[in-house]
């Protein structure tokens, strides 16, 4: 368990390893936003957009919903859950491998 | 000892811990830096050489998710006082930095887990996810938006 690395956390990693991305990503996380905002707001292409929304939705970041001829997009709340669990991985590997260093310690020549 | 997790509310980029430990620092400095004492405490290794750039693995078993590998590259070196390394895992990203200072009961270790800097970022090659990205921020946006 202790290095994540599951799938499903790499996806996200990658997901929002790209700036422009992340920048999309916290534009959504303010409300839900329809694509021609983003296309608007950072002045890329809309095809550039909605390639990055599909990343963030394959990632299980972002969910679309169709209203009339836009798409509305919104942040999927449990999303980013994977990475706050990565988080608590290390903090129970740093705890335990705390208490193995003073137990080697006392047993190590002075 | 004492262990005391210090990582400041709410924050996600750094981890970090304080140990008191009644034990002088030229040994904890031994378990920080041979590798057959490393290996019983922290992961195995066979080398590490303490030159700055200097590259180095820990190597523990594959486990379902993980192929085991740590791969580091060592930072900075400050014999009985600072020893920090790029601590790769899974593709992420992230600098380990151990501290020792002289503390009333022997020796405090302070071990912090940091986002990688990007600017540092260099001859390390793959793709890597540095841990930073995961700010606080975006956690706390997330909070806004359920």
């Amino acid at each position: 368990m202790l290095f994540m690395s599951a799938p499903l956390e790499n996806e996200i990693f990658r997901a929002l390893a790209d700036p422009s991305r992340r920048a999309i990503f916290e534009a959504i996380a303010n409300g839900e936003t329809a694509v021609k905002d983003l296309t608007a707001r950072f002045a890329i292409s809309q095809p550039a957009v909605s390639q990055h929304l599909a990343a963030l939705k394959e990632a299980g970041l972002v969910v679309g919903r169709r209203e009339g001829r836009s798409t509305l997009y919104r942040v999927e709340p449990r999303g980013l859950e994977p990475l706050v669990d990565w988080i608590s991985h290390y903090r129970a590997f740093w705890t335990e491998r705390a208490e193995r260093l003073e137990k080697l310690l006392e047993k190590m020549d002075p | 000892m004492t262990l005391t997790e210090t990582t400041s509310p709410g924050q996600t980029t750094t981890l970090s811990f304080e140990l008191e430990l009644s034990h002088p620092r030229e040994k904890i400095w031994r378990a920080l830096t041979e590798p057959r004492l490393l290996s019983e405490w922290l992961l195995p290794i066979v080398e590490l050489r303490l030159e700055p750039g200097a590259a180095f693995e820990f190597r523990a078993p594959e486990q379902p998710g993980w192929d085991g590998l740590v791969s580091c590259r060592l930072l900075e070196s400050r014999e009985g006082e600072l020893l920090s390394y790029r601590w790769v895992a899974g593709g992420i990203d992230t600098v380990m930095t151990f501290t020792l200072a002289a503390s009333a009961s022997g020796t405090r270790l302070s071990i912090v887990q940091s986002g990688f800097n990007e600017a540092q970022k260099q001859n390390f090659g793959g793709a890597r996810y540095g841990w930073k990205m995961m700010t606080g921020r975006l956690i706390e946006l997330l909070g806004r938006a359920s």
